[in-house]
């Protein structure tokens, strides 16, 4: 199946209407309203507590929602979980699966609870664990693994009844940064083989890196939604320059006011750094090298300055993601 | 040495941290709601077993009483039971079968039977034997019944003693009163022979007697009859002070064997009686003696007929006149062991479905891992299925091995049909499985799960009759004991293991259990839920 996430056409496989949680008083998760694409990767980017396992539970069928409603590929999550439940695969945040059982016996476990024959259940869980390097551990106890193997077995246990969707929560967080990156490949792998993959993190890098569009979740709300370019040019307008230069004068700052592209000019408290902003990218390099080398100033370094979602992220929720 | 700890270390104590410390965990114990309640409740629990059972004798036990002789003497020994709290006669039957019926049922523990005849032999010297029948289920129970029932029979036993020997005392002392005032006469007949041997030999011995022995003899006998000896005249002692309770065995029998011993004397002393005034007729003043003869012969002939009655008394007839002894319930040489296996067994398959079920969904809830099976298409009935029949299946192993064990190790003999004993295990493994799945579907953690597993299984431990037994204890905890699986099934183990029952005499604690049963899956089916909130 071709990636269709730029496709107008493409089809919804998951929709929320107003979908909310509330546990006793606390609401978890607030009236959200949200599409996934057939055949993307969507990504849930919040702080802990933002509600982002608690959506995934219930689009998962774990719990019941309060109130609102959700489709998983069409299917209505209170009434039809059967149906969700064989066509998903879910890597939850803790390890969920049996340490006294080895690799394979667990996944021998959860292919027989998806229904597969033991046929089916041989080819495939051979597969899976040759996918996620784990073939050659495959007969030892899962409660020895490390926390990367534990989490790629993790995997492999969900993808043992060949899912539609897949729902990663938090799938890397306590992981190394190889295991990260290794997650990562195989996240993206899947996608390229056409699965729908919903992909929880409070990661913003990873977030940026992997999903196609990201709704970032505070307080069981949504805060903003769109690919990551669209976040980032929702709270500004403006591109950032940072020109380092020795002892910039106020004639200097003055002139390059003057400029007709030029919007802003401030001098950075620690006086060898301008920061300006810009209403255009294109081509300010050159026009700003240029007025530099004019006014004969010694300039050591340009630089354009993207906002990062954590930009994003507290210009939206004015509050630090590591809160 | 190496150092313990590495670095510096603080070495004062602050107080403020101290409270700091105490504060948080009194915040983390009393946030904890469903595991403050067990603790709490449970050592007012502990008090109520331990406090009322243990030096406390099992009141009011069922009991059966067969009364093949319903005589005054019978009816004093059914008021003497029914007085004395620890048995409840519940049922008179009239024959051992019926009894036994309602023993094999548990309605009673305990059969009395009081014999036939049972005041014609007492009253003719014989020896009547009451029989007890004891369930030894519970041996705490089958010991105090005993105990009781043998302390009843020797207290009737004594009284019916010291009544016979005191009849026997007024009818000698009324025989020698006679012989005294009406006969004992020196001036008109000198001679009286002895015409039994005994007597004859006791006259011999107390001729020889001076004036000074007969003192020391009457004074160095502590209160027994004495015949005292003039020098040609049988009198005998009127003083009957001596007729305490007798203290022991020897010296009632001495009594028995004075008062025997006298009543020949007695005996002798109206023939002698008759014989001198067969000798006196032959004088002058004939119609006078023949009138004295009449008179005599009247007035000695009706304490002689009695005192004639208690010489041909056994010994033992006169001294124990109700024995005791006991008849087995069920087969013979069953010993206390037997009845507590049962028990254990019962117990053990309770504790051991429940805590495993605390390891199987508690504990499979905080890993994770029954998430997982949540996730995958399968029912709630079919992960409950799984889970009690493999827990059902493992204590069913578990308690046969134990048989075994039990077999081998504690020679015990298992007298009914071992498919009817693993229908029972299995139902019962399932009642015990499914109480362990309620309590690990309604807590979150495996600290709650115990906490709230202890609710059920520290009554199962002390109220089941194994340890402790039910009927020494507070009505409130037999009442709790009613309701608490490991009753049924250790009886109907006891039953089908010890006692040699069919199953259809076990029928009602099945029934029982298959109730627990409907009623702990249906729960089951309720509160287990795939809601991981």
């Amino acid at each position: 199946m071709p990636k269709t996430n730029n496709n107008q056409k493409a089809k919804y496989i998951i929709e929320l209407k107003d979908l909310t949680k509330k546990f006793g008083k606390f609401t978890a998760v607030d009236k959200i309203n949200l599409k996934v694409k057939e055949g993307e990767i969507f990504g849930f980017l919040g702080p802990n507590g933002a509600g982002k396992t608690t959506t995934i539970s219930m689009l998962t069928t774990l719990i019941p929602p309060t109130s609102g409603v959700a489709k998983v590929d069409g299917h209505d999550i209170v009434s039809e979980g059967v149906h969700i439940r064989s066509i998903i695969g879910v890597v939850p945040q803790t390890f969920a699966l049996f340490p006294e059982l080895t690799a394979e016996e667990n996944l021998s476990y959860i292919g027989k609870l998806y229904g597969l024959t033991s046929q089916e259940i041989k080819k495939r869980s051979e597969y899976l664990l040759k996918e996620v390097s784990l073939y050659d551990h495959r007969d030892r106890l899962a409660g020895v693994y490390s926390g990367g193997m534990k989490q790629r077995l993790s995997l492999a246990a969900s993808l043992m009844p060949k899912p539609k969707i897949l729902f990663m929560d938090e799938p890397t967080t306590g992981l190394d940064p190889q295991s990260r990156i290794k997650m990562r490949d195989i996240t993206k792998q899947l996608n390229s083989q056409g699965m729908t993959i919903v992909y929880t993190t409070h990661d913003m890098d990873e977030a940026e890196k992997i999903c196609d569009r990201i709704t970032i979740m505070d307080r069981g709300r949504i805060a903003a939604q769109g690919t990551s370019e669209e976040l980032k040019h929702m709270i500004t307008e403006y591109h950032t320059v940072e020109v380092e230069i020795e002892n910039p004068s106020e004639k200097v700052m003055d002139a390059l006011r003057k400029l007709p592209f030029v919007e802003k000019v401030e001098l950075h408290e620690e006086g060898e750094l301008i920061i300006i902003n810009v209403k255009k990218k294109d081509g300010v390099f050159y026009v700003l090298s240029d007025f530099f080398h004019k006014h004969k100033e010694k300039v050591l370094e340009i630089r354009f300055v993207e906002p990062t979602l954590e930009d994003v992220f507290i210009e939206l929720t004015k509050k630090d993601l590591r809160d | 040495m190496e150092p313990k700890t590495n670095g510096s270390r603080e070495r004062t104590i602050d107080i403020n941290k101290i409270f700091a410390i105490i504060h948080k965990n009194f915040i983390v114990m009393t946030r904890d709601k469903v595991r403050i309640i067990p603790l709490m409740l449970f050592p007012i629990f502990m008090i109520l077993v331990f406090g009322y059972t243990t030096g406390n004798i099992p009141k009011h036990i069922g009991t059966a009483v067969i009364a093949y002789d319903n005589s005054e003497i019978s009816q004093a020994i059914q008021q003497e039971i029914a007085n004395s709290q620890v048995f409840a006669v519940r049922y008179r039957v009239s024959t051992e079968g019926e009894a036994r019926k309602l023993l094999d049922k548990g309605d009673i523990r305990v059969i009395i039977e009081i014999p036939p005849g049972l005041q014609n032999d007492i009253e003719n010297g014989r020896q009547a034997g009451i029989v007890v029948i004891v369930d030894e289920s519970d041996s705490a129970v089958a010991s105090t019944a005993k105990q009781t029932m043998t302390a009843i029979v020797n207290k009737m036993s004594a009284a019916i003693s010291q009544q016979k020997i005191g009849q026997f005392q007024a009818s000698v002392s009324a025989a020698s009163q006679i012989l005294v005032s009406q006969a004992m006469r020196p001036e008109q007949y000198d001679v009286i022979e002895a015409s039994t041997s005994s007597a004859q030999a006791n006259l011999q011995t107390a001729k020889k007697l001076t004036d000074d022995q007969l003192k020391a003899v009457k004074a160095a006998a502590p209160a027994p009859l004495m015949f005292v000896v003039s020098s040609k005249t049988v009198m005998l002692n009127e003083s009957n002070t001596y007729y305490d309770v007798p203290a022991g065995y020897y010296s009632t029998l001495a009594q028995i064997g004075l008062l025997q011993q006298q009543s020949a004397l007695i005996g002798a002393a109206a023939k002698d009686v008759k014989k001198s005034v067969a000798v006196s007729t032959k004088s002058d003043n004939a119609d006078k003696a023949r009138n004295d003869y009449t008179v005599r012969k009247k007035a000695i002939a009706a304490p002689m007929k009695s005192i004639q009655v208690f010489t041909r008394y056994s010994k033992k007839g006169i001294l124990q006149p109700l024995t005791y002894s006991e008849k087995p319930a069920y087969g013979t040489g069953k010993r206390p062991i037997d009845f507590v296996i049962p028990s254990i067994i019962a117990l053990t398959i309770f504790q051991g479905a429940l805590m495993g079920m605390g390891r199987a969904i508690a504990g499979e809830k905080r890993e994770g891992s029954l998430t997982r099976v949540f996730l995958t298409p399968t029912s709630n009935a079919t992960i409950i299925a799984g889970t009690l029949l493999f827990y059902m299946l493992f204590e069913m192993c578990r308690s046969s091995f134990l048989i075994i064990v039990s077999m081998f190790i504690f020679n015990i003999k298992i007298e009914g049909s071992l498919l009817a004993i693993g229908v029972v295990l299995f139902i019962y493994a399932g009642v015990s499985t499914g109480m362990g799945l309620i309590v690990s579907s309604i807590v979150r953690t495996e600290q709650q799960f115990m906490a709230v597993a202890m609710l059920f299984s520290m009554p199962s431990m002390f109220l089941s009759g194994a340890l402790f037994p039910i009927q020494a204890m507070p009505q409130i905890l037999q009442v709790v004991a009613k309701f608490l699986p490991v009753t049924y099934g250790g009886e109907a183990l006891r039953g089908l293991m010890i006692k040699g029952f069919s199953i259809s005499m076990v029928i009602f604690p099945i029934a029982i259990l298959l109730v627990f049963l409907a009623i702990v899956l249906s729960i089951v089916f309720m509160v287990f839920t795939r809601n991981i909130e």
